[in-house]
């Protein structure tokens, strides 16, 4: 139980992590977030299946084409609506349920849809059997973390990210473009959606309804950890992941989204910033 | 360098800035003299470009209605309609009043997100640089920068500013809130810029005392109006500018 409870909170902070970039550099709080996810595994899937492409082609194709259709949507749309919080969310959300319905429409509903694990197999840890993919979601999440501290305290535009996400009039009057960096911050989030899709969708099968679940589980993790908090977001992963594990063992795996939902309850009404966060008008961003 | 040409600011029907006509020579320092609510930091952020962002933003949410009336130019070049970063391109860089900084970065890396524009291999050297012209920055520059003292944080603001090349320096307030010990040493800390770094430097202030003895050329501003223009000499005897501004 330990290490399934490990597992799953690690998965919960990969799903976590490009919601909360976002978030994070730009305010945008982008509900189409779990949409993308499963829109990246279905295009991974139709490029192993249908065009026969090899698996790590399709998954950079992936990353990349869902990076750009982050980018796009930024330049599209939010543009127009920076700064209203509420319509950013109108908007981003309208997004996840046309691309999650379309999908439903076209056919991709059943249980043949899965993508395939990178290595097949499994190991015994402290006495409980886990499959190498576990593992390897385990030692890419860190990787993501650490790539993003990396990038985001030595690069310039990682430094411009900061910049913008404490103060955008100085950064402006300092040549930083917010539209530029907030449509960065878009893409990479969305990019950071689909390589977690990537390597988490394997464990399961691809269904359009696990896409809402998804953004509730990335939107519970934020919330709970700050929003916008890298560090918050780790730990409260951690928190909620244990606490779904549990539930599953002792209650009933059919209520782990609720741990999700009472999470962000008891947070809002106890500390609405969140564990770590220091965003002092949480009330009315969520 | 600089020309503002009738100026006219209104926020709603309230008129911010009425006609200014100002004009900044290359390797001045030059200085606008008002009290509060004379329109300083409009004027300041009309040329730096930032109400132009502004004025988006409160479109959108159907805020506070903005109106531009004028003409800017820079270097010979229109610029009334250039975006904020582009004119920090050209050379025009605001440091905004009350020192921002970016609090939750140490003082190296507020100078490092400020190099954004900044040619990779020259970070180093201008970040020596600003730290030669602020020595008493060096020692915090582990230090975060919400830590910081008032003084600190605008001697950071400033060298953030010397971060993007500027050719043009707009100083907004920069004296405001800072024991009189530390406005000297900041003055003097402009007067070197200018000398080292070649920037010509607009400075608006209403500490009038210690910014006149260096500025070449002021004006006076009341109630977003021209009320008085001279050589920094000229405005220290005038006996309504030491009336107003020295409490003689």
């Amino acid at each position: 139980m330990l290490v399934y409870g490990l597992i799953n909170s690690v998965i919960l902070a990969l799903m976590a992590l490009g919601f909360n970039l976002t978030f994070g550099i730009s305010g945008v709080a982008n509900f189409a977030y779990g949409a993308i996810y499963i829109v990246a595994g279905f295009i991974t899937w139709t490029l192993i299946e249908k065009l026969g492409l090899p698996h790590l082609v399709s998954a950079a194709a992936a990353i990349v084409v869902i990076g750009l259709f982050g980018m796009f949507l930024y330049k599209l749309v939010l543009k127009r609506i920076r700064g209203l919080v509420i319509s950013e969310v109108i908007a981003t959300f309208a997004v996840a349920l046309v691309a999650l319905e379309l999908l439903r429409y076209i056919g991709f509903i059943g249980f043949r849809y899965s993508l395939p694990v990178f290595i097949d197999g499994s190991v015994e840890i402290l006495g409980a059997y886990v499959d190498i993919q576990r593992l390897l979601i385990l030692a890419l999440s860190i990787l993501v973390v650490v790539a993003q501290y990396l990038f985001t305290h030595y690069t310039k535009l990682g430094l411009a990210f900061r910049g913008i996400a404490q103060d955008e009039h100085t950064s402006l009057s300092l040549g930083i473009n917010p539209d530029r960096i907030a449509s960065w911050s878009m893409g990479i989030g969305c990019s950071l959606g689909a390589f977690a899709a990537i390597v988490i969708l394997p464990l399961g099968t691809i269904t359009v309804d696990s896409g809402y679940d998804v953004l509730i589980n990335a939107l519970s993790v934020c919330i709970v950890g700050g929003l916008g908090s890298t560090f918050g977001v780790i730990i409260a992963s951690f928190i909620i992941g244990y606490a779904q594990i549990l539930t599953a063992t002792y209650i009933s795996s059919h209520y782990t989204i609720i741990v999700s939902l009472v999470a962000i309850l008891v947070i809002l009404a106890l500390k609405p910033s969140g564990l770590l966060g220091h965003q002092k008008e949480l009330e009315e961003r969520v | 360098m600089l020309k503002v040409d009738k100026l006219m600011v209104f926020y709603e029907n309230a008129l911010a800035i009425n006609e200014l006509s100002i004009e900044v020579n290359r390797g001045e320092i030059v200085g606008i003299i008002g009290s509060n609510s004379a329109g300083k930091t409009t004027l300041m952020n009309t040329i730096s470009g930032l109400l132009l962002d502004t004025r988006l933003k409160e479109q959108r949410k159907g805020g506070e209605r903005i109106t531009i009336f004028g003409r800017l130019s820079f270097l010979g070049q229109d610029i009334t309609n250039v975006w904020a970063d582009q004119r920090v391109k050209l050379g025009i860089v605001l440091s905004r009043e009350r020192h921002p900084v970016f609090v939750e970065s140490d003082v190296e890396e507020n100078l490092r997100i400020a190099s954004y524009l900044l040619p990779r291999r020259e970070i180093k050297g201008m970040i020596a640089q600003v730290y030669r012209i602020f020595p008493a920055l060096f020692p915090l520059r582990k230090r975060k920068a919400g830590f910081l003292s008032g003084g600190e944080q605008q001697m950071l603001a400033i060298g953030m500013s010397l971060m993007a090349r500027p050719k043009l320096m707009l100083l907004d307030e920069p004296l405001l809130g800072l024991a009189p010990a530390t406005q000297v040493k900041l003055i003097e800390s402009i007067v070197t810029i200018r000398k080292e770094e070649g920037v010509t430097i607009l400075i608006c202030e209403q500490f009038a005392r210690p910014v006149l003895p260096i500025i070449d050329r002021g004006y006076v501003l009341e109630n977003g109006m021209l009320t008085l223009h001279g050589t920094g000499e000229e405005l220290y005897d005038n006996p309504e500018v030491k009336a107003a501004y020295f409490g003689v």
